[in-house]
């Protein structure tokens, strides 16, 4: 395990700045969200982290010595005419292990991943999600205390992309610190401890989720009842406006958004009495609309 | 393939050679002799059956459609005012036959006219002394003389074009590895486990590792599978039909002082083909081969490497190549010039600028180079290391950039813009 923190980084291709004085700090063990449209800089800052490219400016420090890295990029591909096992073993190599090394630290990862069939085949033999598998496994393997993944589950089909969820999951728990870059706002929403979000080379948001919706939430409650819609509405008071009401069957599901005074719990207590409450429930912003919120409007973004 | 290669070139080579020498084509020619009969006494030769008819030439020429004439000899009137005539064919004969009739012919006219000046045929012989003439080296410094020839530069120019051939096949390679690692994106997954430069040195280095295997393999098979070919084909080129060709008869040897008719003799067996390439200083050759083809190979793989990692596909590359391997084509053109003349200023020049040093050098150490002139070959090696080390430090830099660059439109100023990165 170890933690990340990068300060003050910039980095520039000529006349095109793609990191501006970006600070974020990964801690520990934990789940983080590298968030951000196309063409953010989430790529540069990562391959800024790997050691793959230098910054212009600023620096990277890792918590431990030595920290090793594990990296899976977002394009990546093999040797089409390399034996699977040969190749992976050779990668493993790569990163300082003799053959022997290799070989120990791969296999549980095959059977895991119920790879063990395809060991003397060619890569080109195995179709995109097996060759997403292998990546992973080649990636995992050496037991690195940080993992980067950029869009890992691309490829995948749902049964494989649990699969991956769940280790990634259990490599955490087991002290591994993952940095997860990715558009699956899902998986976020599943996986993440902490995020961020780049945008044109800017950091715009770095926190913990939890942190992140509870400073960007609207106040808006769900609730779904048995009744007549216009009570419901009478009953509301000035502190509350509808912003949505349909019906779905004999229940009907309310949208309402509270202002500067409301007592949610009191209004849940006053509707009780009269209708039968099925759910009343404070709508967090997921994270789909905060990132698209973000993006588009960045004068309401905060640091 | 590196063991079939050298197979196929070795056999392919003998075979050329097995053919060009035993003729399986036996001639029967009639001849239609216009000076009758002057001609009817051709002596026929080991290929060629000559069949003097007194004919007219329609007539020959129905004669040689219907029967198993291969050709027909008409030899004009006024044979030794005109000496012509014409060879109608069925199959084309080889130069050698058709050589061989010539100088039937000519040495039949001659015979016959020998009569008219009262010589004897054993005189004719005499007069008839084809010079022998062998070249030696004279070093003034030394006052030694050191024999040559002209046979060690042609084995300088095969060299020279194998060092062509292989630079530029091996550093197209290395281009080629380069494209298909950026295009299937392995080198992102790489290149988190090992640095650009650990990358691109590693490729440069493995090929030529390959290359040199390859060309060991080449050079030792086909050298052995040349010597037995040799022993097998040339055993039937004796000495006697070499004696003929230097038109020495066993008893004008006689007449003549022993010693120098062996040492004639030995003179023309030594112009005999392979006993001149023996004479060539392979191990100089060889070693300096390895040194111009790693030189030289280093030189331009590193070029290749920086265009490969700049472009996006194969065909993107094609822009790239020839002004890049320009130098190499021109150099390879003109050690055909330099072939004529070693110590022109051109060749000199050549051997020196480090872009076409790999191949025309190698020309003008097979011609021998003067002591005097030495420092040039210094000067010329010292210049290449200089000059690769520099590319490939200049190279690494476009490499380290273009790798993981897509859809950026390469170009030289591109390729200037990453070196100051």
């Amino acid at each position: 395990m170890s933690d990340i923190h990068v300060n003050n980084v910039g980095k520039a291709f000529g006349d095109f700045v793609a990191l501006d004085n970006v600070s974020i700090s990964v801690p520990s063990q934990s789940i983080f969200g590298l968030l951000g449209p196309n063409g953010a800089g989430k790529t540069t800052l990562i391959r800024i982290i790997t050691g793959i490219t230098g910054p212009d400016s600023g620096t990277v420090l890792f918590g431990k010595n030595h920290t090793t890295l594990g990296y899976l990029p977002e394009e990546r591909g093999l040797y089409k005419k390399m034996k699977v096992w040969e190749q992976a073993i050779y990668l493993t190599q790569l990163k300082g292990f003799t053959s022997n090394e290799a070989k120990d630290l791969l296999k549980p990862w095959f059977e895991k991943l119920k790879m063990s069939e395809w060991l003397n085949k060619e890569i080109e033999a195995l179709s995109k999600g097996m060759q997403q598998r292998l990546q992973f496994a080649i990636t995992v393997a050496p037991n690195p205390d940080v993992l980067i993944l950029d869009e890992p589950f691309s490829g995948f089909d749902p049964v494989n992309a649990e699969e991956i969820k769940r280790e990634i999951l259990a490599l955490n728990e087991n002290g591994t610190t993952v940095i997860l870059s990715t558009h699956n706002m899902n998986s976020v929403e599943e996986l993440c401890s902490h995020v961020a979000l780049l945008n044109r080379g800017e950091v715009v948001v770095n926190d913990s989720l939890q942190n992140v919706k509870n400073e960007h939430k609207e106040s808006h409650f769900s609730i779904t009842f048995s009744g007549s819609q216009v009570a419901f509405a009478n009953l509301l008071g000035p502190n509350y406006e509808v912003l949505k009401m349909s019906e779905n069957g004999n229940q009907v599901l309310a949208l309402i958004k509270a202002y500067e005074g409301a007592q949610p719990m009191k209004l849940l207590s006053v509707l009780s009495n009269s209708f039968n409450i099925l759910k009343f429930e404070e709508q967090l912003p997921t994270m789909n609309d905060l990132f698209i919120s973000m993006v588009t409007n960045p004068s309401s973004s905060d640091e | 393939m590196s063991l079939l290669g050298p197979l196929i070139m070795a056999g392919v080579g003998i075979m050329a050679v097995y053919l060009s020498i035993e003729e399986h084509e036996d001639q029967k020619i009639l001849v239609v002799d216009e000076n009758h009969p002057v001609f009817t006494s051709l002596k026929s030769t080991s290929l060629i059956e000559f069949d003097v008819q007194n004919i007219e030439l329609d007539q020959g020429l129905d004669l040689l459609n219907s029967s198993d004439y291969t050709a027909l000899l008409h030899i004009y009137k006024d044979y030794y005012k005109i000496h012509a005539g014409a060879l109608y064919f069925k199959k084309q004969p080889s130069f050698r036959v058709q050589s061989q009739i010539e100088r039937a012919v000519q040495l039949q006219g001659e015979l016959l006219k020998l009569s008219e000046f009262d010589i004897s045929e054993s005189d004719y012989r005499r007069i008839k002394t084809p010079f022998i003439m062998q070249a030696f080296k004279y070093d003034a410094a030394s006052e030694s003389s050191e024999e040559t020839s002209n046979l060690p530069a042609v084995v300088g120019i095969v060299f020279s074009i194998l060092v062509y051939m292989f630079i530029f096949m091996y550093s197209v390679q290395v281009m080629r590895g380069v494209i298909e690692e950026k295009t299937n994106r392995i080198v992102e997954v790489i290149i988190s486990s090992v640095t650009p430069i650990q990358l691109m040195l590693g490729k440069i280095i493995g090929i030529a590792g390959v290359g040199l295997t390859q060309f060991l393999i080449w050079v030792t098979l086909s050298l052995s599978l040349f010597g037995i070919g040799q022993s097998i084909v040339f055993a039937q080129y004796d000495a006697s039909s070499l004696a003929s060709n230097t038109n020495m008869t066993a008893e004008i040897a006689q007449e003549m002082d022993k010693e120098l008719a062996e040492k004639t003799i030995r003179m023309s067996n030594d112009n005999n083909i392979l006993n001149q390439i023996a004479r060539v200083n392979f191990p100089l050759m060889i070693g300096l081969f390895i040194f111009y083809f790693i030189g030289g190979y280093l030189l331009y793989s590193a070029m290749m490497a920086a265009v490969g990692s700049a472009v996006d596909n194969d065909t993107d590359t094609q822009q790239f190549i020839l002004p890049i391997t320009f130098p190499l084509l021109l150099s390879y053109i003109a050690s055909f010039v330099i072939f004529n003349n070693p110590n022109s200023s051109i060749a000199v020049w050549l051997s020196i600028i480090p872009f076409t040093s790999p191949v025309t050098m190698l020309v003008r150490v097979a011609f021998g180079i003067e002591s005097s002139d030495l420092w040039q070959v210094w000067l010329s090696m010292g210049l290449l290391i200089a000059t690769f080390i520099t590319m490939v430090w200049i190279s690494s830099k476009i490499y380290r950039t273009g790798i993981l660059m897509y859809g950026k439109k390469a170009s030289f100023r591109e390729f200037i813009k990453w070196i100051k990165y």
